[in-house]
């Protein structure tokens, strides 16, 4: 199948009426989405578009709201295509990635201990890379106050 | 009968010079022992072997442990000088702390340096381990390194060359001739 | 913090808990491995990371964009240039620039020596854990040439921070050529004898064929990168999918091998460097006249609002970067996706059901970087 960007941005528009969108280069597409809505994203993509390979997920910190953002790509061809959601900070949750990407597990992770983004469904969500007594800092969120830290 | 009492008129001529280094030491623990040797001459001679024996300790962690192991590899070729990379810490005589310290890595060092036998030394390999380097201002590094190990020798750079690796233990030798090496000063 | 792992997993009376690390002695950096045992056998496996984690990311947000390049290179050390790429690249589609001709002709070079060189130090790493000391000692003899090679051009052995928007430091020195092709054709022979070696002992066939098999489907699925990719028929390569700098125009394989054990993964590494020589051997002759880099003033770089994902192929596979700008002198937020964290997180799995004995043959087979696991 040939997929190219603009189509994979037209199909998710009328499957998930996605509004906001853009194509930025012949490779890279984004699209900002519901948060509700990912799970169900992920598994059209994965499952009919050939997107069969996550490449990463980030977390940013935008002031009053947090945005997780996913690169979901293949392995046939070279479109990226960036999902933003954003989830309030007061309560931020989204539904985990795992049941399609099994390696979103460990990018979950590491997004929910820097950032604070909890994923529902993640079998394990633990520290992967802060010390047990460090969590709950959420480091990279700009309002963090142990930076910088001359001891 | 006869011979015992024989014996026992002999260590009553010894008695007094027992006396004199039961009074000025007592050989009950090593650390006595190296105490005593400390005050001989003998004590030149195990630095000379201590010296030219310096077994390393190989724990990478981060890019300075990268020039640590090429420093013990065959284009440095620090064999000839006596320095062998071991791999296990109770092998070791020096640990090179070769990169950033974590305050999660921490535990795990000082287990390891606690691991290694007397004598032993440490050398700070690179300026993380010195003072931070670039990560100087991170919220999980430890850049206080003298507070935790009795430091001998501070190789700055970013990475250290390998030659500067050699040159700190060139310099590590001459401290341990001169005794001025911390475990010998006692300051640790 | 181990206590903590243990009253975690219910132990069966015939199960054992064994830790491995976090020091390992040759794995450049630390990383603790918790296996569950039967016998001789792995029940399950455990993987604790962040032991050099150094908060790189939120470094580079307080750092202007100059003064992030020597900070990317701290990431993984063994390929400083292709993470130097990865940041520069996204930097410039922000910007709107693109590297001068010449400067194209340079970082392609430069890659693929760190290609070489990386792969060298991860075949030797790789051979002292299944016990093949003297193939670790070549491994870095064959090494040092291409550092000098490297430090030659950029002054620095490890983390060279050569790349800039735009491109590059400096411009190479004179007898650079010669000395390449040099170095290159002596590389080429020894390497060619290692696989030769490699490929014939029996007592390292019998350590490594058919041993930690990671299927082609299951590798897709995991989502490891690079060799270990490759190594199990899956020809997913960035310079092919994803092409950047001159890496559309050159004539190079993807190599791959069927098998997905830990000698494939192993051999798709020597034949890599191979083909990194012939890339070379092509870009060399070419390498056109004019500037090294645009006329930018590095200090006062200054992106449009935006965010892009760069992608490049590092020593160790796919390795992306997240950038956001805010139009202000620093990153908004740097997100790096490294090849090492993806294949790491597809050791526990892989580790299920193997030998002990085999435990660090597949574990070093993967090639990891601890250091860019962490971040
Ligand atoms: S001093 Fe520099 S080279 Fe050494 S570990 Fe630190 S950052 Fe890496």
């Amino acid at each position: 199948m040939n997929t190219t960007g603009e189509l994979t941005l037209n199909m998710l528009k009328e499957k998930f009426q996605v509004t906001e969108m853009r194509v930025e280069s012949p490779n890279r597409v984004w699209a900002r989405i519901a948060p509700d809505k990912i799970l169900a994203i992920a598994k059209f993509l994965s499952n009919e578009l050939e997107f069969d390979h996550l490449s990463s997920i980030a977390g940013a910190d935008y002031g009053e709201a947090l945005e997780a953002v996913y690169q979901i790509t293949a392995y046939s061809h070279g479109i990226v295509l960036t999902l933003k959601a954003k989830v309030p900070k007061s309560n931020p949750v989204i539904d985990s990635l795992t049941p399609v990407y099994w390696n979103a597990a460990w990018y979950e992770r590491e997004a929910y201990e820097l950032l604070g983004i909890s994923f529902r469904g993640n079998p394990n969500l633990a520290p992967l890379v802060l010390p047990a007594e460090m969590m709950g800092e959420y480091p990279l969120r700009k309002d963090y106050k142990g930076y910088p830290n001359p001891t | 009968m006869g011979e015992v009492e024989g014996a026992g008129s002999e260590t009553a001529k010894v008695r007094p010079i027992q006396k004199i280094i039961d009074a000025h030491v007592t050989f009950t623990t090593t650390s006595a022992i190296h105490d005593f040797l400390k005050k001989t001459p003998l004590q030149d001679l195990i630095n000379w072997g201590r010296k030219n024996s310096l077994w390393f300790l190989t724990q990478p962690m981060g890019c300075c442990g990268i020039e640590m192991i090429c420093t013990g590899a065959p284009h440095y070729d620090t064999d000839r000088f006596g320095i062998i990379p071991r791999c296990s810490p109770r092998q070791a005589d020096v640990m090179i702390i070769s990169g950033y310290i974590t305050k999660k890595y921490m535990p795990a060092l000082k287990l390891l340096w606690d691991q290694m036998p007397e004598p032993k030394w440490v050398i700070c390999m690179g300026d993380c381990s010195i003072s931070g380097g670039p990560f100087w201002e991170s919220y999980s590094t430890i850049i206080n390194t003298e507070k935790y190990f009795p430091v001998d020798i501070y190789i700055p750079g970013c990475p250290p060359r390998p030659e500067q690796l050699i040159q700190g233990f060139v310099e590590l030798q001459k401290k341990i001739t001169a005794k001025q090496d911390r475990t010998q000063k006692g300051d640790t | 913090m181990n206590g903590e792992i243990e009253t975690q997993i219910n132990l069966k009376p015939s199960e054992m808990l064994l830790h491995l690390g976090p020091q390992h002695p040759l794995q450049p950096g630390p990383f603790l491995l918790d296996l569950v045992l039967e016998g001789e056998t792995v029940k399950d496996a455990t993987l604790e990371m962040g032991f050099i984690h150094k908060g790189i990311e939120k470094i580079l947000e307080n750092r202007t964009y100059l003064q992030c390049i020597p900070i990317t290179d701290r990431m993984c050390y063994l390929a400083s240039i292709s993470n130097n790429e990865v940041f520069c690249s996204g930097v410039e589609s922000l910007m709107g620039i693109e590297p001068t001709e010449r400067a194209k002709y340079i970082r392609t070079i430069m890659l693929e020596l760190t290609r070489i060189q990386s792969h060298l130090l991860g075949i030797g790493e790789y051979a002292t854990d299944i016990g093949f000391l003297s193939m670790f000692l070549w491994m870095i003899r064959e090494r040092e040439p291409i550092i000098s090679l490297l430090e030659m051009v950029t002054g620095a052995r490890l983390n060279h921070s050569f790349v800039r928007f735009g491109g590059v430091a400096y411009d190479l020195p004179a007898g650079f050529k010669e000395k390449t092709l040099r170095t290159l054709n002596e590389i080429r022979k020894k390497v060619e004898k290692h696989d030769e070696i490699m490929s014939r002992d029996s007592v390292y066939l019998k350590r490594t064929k058919g041993v930690g098999v990671l299927s082609r489907k299951a590798a897709m699925e995991l989502g490891v990168a690079g060799p270990a990719m490759r190594g199990s028929g899956v020809d997913y390569d960035i310079r092919k999918v994803d092409p950047y700098l001159l890496y559309p125009d050159l004539d190079f394989k993807v190599i791959t091998a069927p098998n997905g054990d830990v000698f494939d993964r192993v051999k798709v590494r020597l034949s890599e460097i191979l083909e990194s020589i012939y890339i070379i051997e092509q870009c060399i002759d070419m390498i056109p006249g004019g500037p090294f880099k645009q006329g930018y003033n590095p200090y006062l770089i200054k992106p449009k609002p935006g965010e892009v994902y760069s992608r490049v192929e590092d020593p160790r596979g796919e390795m992306g970067m997240y950038i956001v700008s805010d139009g202000t002198f620093k990153p908004y937020r740097v997100k790096v996706r490294g090849p090492a964290f993806a294949t790491m997180q597809a050791l526990p799995p892989l580790l299920k059901g193997a030998y002990m004995a085999d435990n660090a043959a597949i574990a070093s087979s993967m090639d990891s970087c601890t250091s860019e696991v962490d971040r």
